[in-house]
């Protein structure tokens, strides 16, 4: 089992606090999504997410960890 | 609530109330038959059938064009929904072949109002069924499945 962790929530305050609306808006996705990703109940597509990484002005591997479970 | 998941619960309660009326306007008209002999009343149930689907999908359509209305994960959702159709469909085309089986066995054939009434009905629950499909989808999500 594998799991893909975020540090999207963090990287929001980070970023002048930005809302969860904003950063859909920067991506393209609904603010649902953002919720979801952030409490790690969804794992974005390859696209998606590179274009957070990109709203953040940070490499992918800053905003999403993969850890393989044991 | 994700824009597609109101739109599936809307979807699921005006699809219910749809097909509440139509079975009690039946009920009230008598039974089967009056759709056979009564060509006002048939053109009544025509007229529903094609409206009130229409006006859905254009409302819906109007509601999911908008910028950011739907994305990858709604696009994931509506795109498992059609498992949950297919067999709500399957389920629903056996229990009329068991139905008109017992009902008509005797007879030896069924009346051909039920041609009408079988695909009125497996239109329904197949709409119904995307609507529970998409609601499901979004459950499971939730759930991180």
């Amino acid at each position: 089992m594998t799991k893909v962790k975020n540090r999207i929530r963090r990287l929001r305050f980070d970023n002048d606090e930005m809302t969860q609306q904003e950063l859909a808006n920067r991506v393209g996705c609904t603010r649902q999504t953002i919720i979801a990703l952030e409490q790690g109940k969804y794992v974005p597509s390859i696209t998606l997410a590179f274009q957070i990484a990109r709203a953040f002005g940070i490499a992918l591997e800053d905003v999403f960890q993969y850890e393989e479970a044991r | 609530m994700a824009p597609l998941q109101k739109r599936a619960l809307y979807g699921l309660g005006i699809g219910i109330v749809f097909a509440i009326a139509l079975i009690v306007v039946f009920i009230a008209k008598g039974d089967v038959t009056t759709f056979d002999e009564d060509l006002g009343f048939r053109l009544i149930v025509y007229a529903l059938w094609v409206g009130v689907p229409l006006a859905y999908l254009i409302v819906v359509n109007l509601t999911l064009r908008k910028p950011g209305q739907v994305d990858e994960r709604d696009r994931l959702i509506m795109g498992r929904a059609p498992k949950v159709q297919l067999l709500a469909v399957i389920f629903s085309l056996v229990a009329w072949v068991i139905v008109l089986t017992e009902l008509y066995w005797d007879k030896g054939q069924v009346p051909v109002v039920f041609l009408t009434l079988i695909m009125i009905s497996t239109l329904i629950i197949s709409t119904l069924a995307q609507s529970l499909g998409i609601l499901i989808g979004y459950w499971r999500v939730g759930r991180n499945d």
